[in-house]
């Protein structure tokens, strides 16, 4: 709200600079946006002294009075401790003005929910330019200048806040007016030329036959005051809230008056603005109204009253205030406060005045007396802690445990948007992946900002392969990147960890032995994941649209996939801007999944052994086809239970190796936690092993 | 180097020698002056010796001594210098040490998480529980129960991202406290959360006061994407209710978390006098508070002094707060007579950019790793 402290000054008489009335009405509620000075004073009067300053105030929704120079006026008054000038200017008394017998104009509410009140005025006026204080007020204020009477309207609601319309009475049929809802299929021409095709919800403000103004909102063309207009109704009426918002926002049509209306006006205003606007006509000589003033009120305001007890003031705000500094600050702001004691309550009876359309519980009294009173003067204390906090969600902890292994694995932390476009979702949907899963239907934003951010992502992978993507495009070969986040489906959502790496897997280092990420590598971080969650999983092979065939791999923790990995498909890197022919090996964890698979506080520690363990090496050949997890399986069932681990050390094809065979060199390491292992048991064992990996896989010594 | 002339006498080649040695920089040229010096042939103790024989014996004497005095003297300077050149030799196998070293490859943290686990210990520290929610939210949890009913004006303040079909409702919990008073159906899932207020009624349906928590999490708007937007960013709620909660209590408890949060904006407030002036209470709205309060820090370009960044008002603001609204409590099934709450929200980006002066929010989530690679571990 842009004030001029010129016309703030005519109600309050603050000597202070605009600069400091902006720093305390700041810490007052009423935050200062920007100053801008004026030269020379834009004075009603013309008895301009010295400079002008435009003050713009961030008003908050729920304070619509101080979207006028009179509320901005009392919130400075009330923080200068100043009285406030009687709203003099209005002095006109319209009480024995108002004849029902003979009304200037007659004046029907159909719909008294939406209308609570219609006071009307004819003038005889003669319409030119407004006086250059007059317009210069109305542009500071950042409102253009049409007319003397369409000014006059806009200086009112500048001053006092209520919004005002003239019609060209000549151009009213009847002349009436009825304020009804629109008809089916009415259609209005309003003052920025547009046809508005209105509905049956809409509120206007209609003459005999047809829609002149949409109530609250924007005047008609129609009866639009113009250089030729003789005669004029001033309208200055109550509309219902959120009737002026839908009408607003259906229509996409925001005006100075819709967003007074929408957030509530005073509804003992319209009888004092029309005094004023008709004491303007005469003041700047643009005509003279009959005198009879229309003022349809078919329920009167019934001020809102809050019990404020005492206690209550210092129990909410944490700080004592006298009970003369409430009475001030309530005094001050318009409140009438009746001191009540003993019981039901010990404090105040207090009523808001009509502009305060906010107040309806004691907490919004203590409000203002703590506002004004001044937050500086609140004591810095703490809450008192009464019983021990609850513990926090566990998924915090396990975030930060998995964060720290991905980080010591050498991947930076991505967050990317959790929405993305379509194209970039459709290869990750559970159907393309999982396999299992709720349908292969993304959750789709209804009102996305824009394509790319369309979808809600089914995968943390997209995101991080355009992140690689965006590196790779910056000079950045090497990049290891990965993030903890929510992931979308229709059944709702899960908390997974996505990784993507590319370049080198090795350290960067003069000494040479550079070496690129592959399978193997992604695979390790993988084990090592699931390592920090204490799970020890089984590896599937499959296939998915984005992940190179013969590549890819399903985790799986007691029979349930918990997790994809592999080497990225290049077309798929390819249709994100990745360079084609970079091995890119990605990884997908669904932490929550993980978790559920995770042992809870079952961790023993185990005695460390006291015998020595033994250890044999063994090279076989086998057909190439078998998997290392075949041959592992066949040395385990055919071992002891000394047999505490198998790795493999070796795997050789190539010169000496007949075609299709591989060459396998397993390490197995003995163990008793009885006894020490004598060599010719451990040799038995070993001859049975080899027994068996002879006869089930035709495997060959070597 | 010229021959020694061994008529010069002991004197004067003690002079030569010494000017010799000084300028003898290697292992080699040690051995050199050696061999000249004390060699058995032809150095110059050798010559002085066969000088000498012709001498007579009460001319030996004297001179005798002197030169074996010498040659002594040459010995031992030689040795060490000898020991000196050794301890400078680099030993067999000696690495190069100023070469780079074998990196291991560590990641660096998001700065934005770095945040998040600042605020997480913070709020440890002073007792809280820290709790995660729903991203996916329905009307009722993220706007209603928040005193923001249909067609409120305060909606528009947040413009929400719906989903084009809804999510299923959260099925109800079991006997929990809050299920009796819970008075609403549970409802579809529509919207994206506009603020992590919504946990803030998630939690207080299930568990009766004292509550003490706060909640952290990415929420969304549609905004677009700018210098200081985006529409998906992140946000730290904190919710404290019990009986006698007050607003100094917020004032307090914010107060203890921008200091930790911004030390150097807090010490450069105590030096030059003006710690209390470090933090501001200013008076707001929210449709779920009441009272409201915008806090405001002192602005960590121009100290207070004035720029564009903080408009010129030396102030610039963190987090919005107040006091949790009684209707708020109403919705929960909270009796407002008996307990009072405080709550805030802040924007973690907001904290970032100013805590390390980004100046463009888009870099938080291009995640290019020159950005990154600046923020530790």
């Amino acid at each position: 709200m842009k004030v001029l402290l010129s016309w703030i000054r005519e109600f309050v008489d603050v000597k202070e600079s605009a600069e400091d009335i902006g720093k305390l009405m700041s810490v007052r509620g009423l935050a200062l946006e920007g100053l801008e000075v004026i030269r020379p004073a834009l004075s009603e009067r013309s008895e301009s002294k010295g400079d002008d300053v435009v003050m713009d105030f961030d008003v908050t929704a729920n304070r619509p009075d101080c979207l006028s120079m009179i509320g901005i006026a009392r919130e400075i008054a009330t923080a200068y401790r100043l009285p406030i000038a009687d709203t003099g200017q209005v002095a006109r008394d319209f009480s024995s003005a108002i004849d029902p017998s003979a009304p200037a104009i007659p004046v029907t509410i159909n719909d008294p929910e939406l209308c609570g009140r219609y006071v009307a005025a004819v003038a005889d006026v003669t319409v030119a330019p407004s006086p250059q204080w007059l317009q210069d007020r109305l542009t500071a204020c950042g409102i253009r200048p049409i007319s003397n009477i369409v000014d006059i309207t806009n200086y009112v609601l500048l001053e006092l806040g209520q919004p005002m319309h003239a019609f060209d009475l000549d151009k009213l049929a009847g002349p009436a007016i009825i304020v009804r809802r629109a008809r089916a299929g009415e259609s209005l021409k309003t003052l920025d030329g547009k046809m508005r095709a209105l509905t049956p919800d809409m509120l206007v403000i209609a003459d005999a036959e047809r829609a002149q103004a949409i109530g609250g909102v924007l005047g008609g063309a129609d009866s639009e005051v113009s250089s030729s207009t003789k005669r004029i109704v001033f309208e200055a009426a109550w509309f219902k809230p959120s009737s002026v918002r839908a009408t607003s926002k259906k229509l996409g049509l925001k005006t100075e008056a819709s967003t007074r209306f929408e957030r509530g006006m005073d509804q003992t205003a319209p009888a004092r603005a029309m005094a004023r606007a008709c004491d303007l006509l005469e003041q700047i000589n643009a005509g003279q109204s009959d005198g009879r003033t229309v003022d349809v009120y078919p329920q009167a305001h019934v001020p809102n009253q809050v019990k404020l007890e005492r206690r209550r003031v210092p129990g909410l705000l944490g700080m004592d205030v006298p009970d003369a500094e409430v009475e001030r600050i309530l005094a001050s702001l318009g409140f009438t406060t009746a001191p009540h004691k003993g019981v039901p309550y010990d404090g105040w009876l207090v009523t808001a005045p009509g502009w305060r359309v906010d107040i309806h519980r004691p907490v919004d009294v203590i409000e203002e007396v703590g506002r004004h009173y001044g937050f500086e003067h609140l004591p810095t204390t703490f809450p008192g802690v009464q019983q021990a906090p609850a513990p926090s969600d566990p998924r915090i902890a396990r975030d930060r445990r998995t964060r720290n292994a991905a980080l010591g694995m050498g991947f930076s932390e991505a967050i990317t948007f959790a929405f993305i476009d379509t194209a970039a979702a459709e290869p990750f949907l559970p159907s393309t992946t999982l396999g299992a899963g709720s349908g292969g239907e993304p959750v789709g934003l209804a009102n996305p900002l824009s394509e790319k951010f369309a979808v809600m992502r089914p995968s943390l992978l997209p995101g991080l392969i355009d992140a690689v993507s965006h590196n790779r495009r910056h000079g950045r070969r090497d990049v290891r990147l990965f993030e903890i986040g929510t992931r979308f489906s229709p059944a709702g959502e899960s908390r997974g960890i996505g990784l993507a790496w590319t370049g080198l897997a090795t350290a960067d280092h003069w000494s040479g032995a550079r070496r690129d990420v592959d399978f193997s590598d992604i695979k390790g971080v993988v084990e090592q994941l699931a390592a920090s969650a204490a799970v020890a999983p089984a590896f599937t092979e499959t296939t998915a649209t984005y992940l190179v065939p013969g590549r890819a791999a399903h985790i799986v923790v007691n029979g349930r996939v918990v997790g994809t990995f592999g080497q990225l498909e290049s077309a798929a890197g390819e249709r994100r801007d990745l360079p084609s022919g970079d091995a890119v090996c990605v990884a997908e964890i669904d932490l929550d999944a993980l978790t559920a698979e995770s042992p809870t506080d079952t961790l023993r520690a185990a005695t460390l052994p006291k015998y020595p363990a033994v250890v044999r090496d063994v090279s076989i050949l086998v057909d190439d086809a078998l998997s290392a997890e075949t041959v592992r399986g066949t040395i385990r069932s055919a071992a002891p239970a000394t047999l505490i681990q198998v790795r493999e050390f070796d795997r050789y094809q190539g010169k000496g190796i007949p075609d299709g065979k591989v060459s396998l060199s397993f390490r197995l390491t003995f163990q008793s936690v009885e006894r020490t292992l004598t060599d010719e048991e451990v040799q038995a064992d070993m001859q049975t092993i080899l027994d068996a990996l002879t006869r089930d896989l035709g495997a060959i010594q070597r | 180097m010229s021959p020694i002339d061994p008529s010069i006498g002991p004197d004067r080649a003690r002079e030569v020698f010494r000017a010799e040695l000084a300028e003898v920089r290697t292992d080699a040229e040690l051995q050199a002056l050696r061999t000249r010096w004390v060699g058995r042939k032809g150095s110059w103790v050798a010559a002085f010796m066969e000088a000498l024989a012709t001498a007579t014996p009460e001319q030996k004497k004297p001179v005798g001594r002197g030169a074996n005095e010498l040659k002594k003297e040459v010995e031992a300077a030689i040795a060490e210098r000898e020991t000196a050149l050794a301890s400078t030799k680099r030993p067999p196998n000696a690495v190069d040490i100023t070469l780079p070293g074998r990196t291991p490859v560590l990641g660096h943290r998001h700065p934005l998480s770095l945040i998040r686990d600042e605020v997480i210990e913070i709020f440890t520290r002073l007792g809280y529980q820290v709790l995660e929610g729903p991203e996916v939210e329905d009307d009722y949890h993220n706007f209603e129960a928040l005193n923001m009913p249909a067609e409120h004006p305060a909606r528009d303040m947040q413009d929400t991202l719906y989903l084009t079909r809804p999510m299923p409702a959260f099925a109800p919990d079991g006997a929990s406290a809050g299920q009796a008073r819970r008075s609403h159906a549970p409802q579809p899932r529509t919207l994206l959360r506009t603020h992590t207020s919504a946990m803030q009624i998630r939690h207080m349906e299930k568990h009766d006061p004292p509550v003490r928590l706060v909640a952290i999490g990415p929420v969304y708007r549609r905004d677009n994407l700018d210098l200081t937007h985006t529409p998906m960013f992140h946000q730290v709620e904190g919710l404290v209710v019990g009986k006698g909660i007050t607003l100094a209590d917020l004032k307090g408890t914010l107060t203890a978390m921008a200091e930790a949060l911004f030390p150097s904006t807090r010490a450069e407030g105590a030096r030059s006098g003006q710690a209390a002036d470090f933090i501001r209470f200013r008076p707001s709205f929210f449709p779920y508070t009441e009272p409201s309060a915008e806090v405001d820090i002192r602005c960590i370009k121009c100290k207070g002094s004035g720029c564009a960044m903080c408009k010129k008002t030396g102030w610039i603001e963190i987090l919005g707060s107040g006091m949790v609204h009684p209707a708020v409590f109403e919705a929960v099934g909270y009796d407002a007579d008996e307990v009072t709450g405080f709550a805030f929200g802040m924007g973690v980006e907001r904290v970032a950019l100013l805590k390390w002066g980004v100046e463009d929010i888009r870099l938080f989530y291009e995640n290019d790793l020159r950005f990154l690679e600046q923020f530790g571990l």
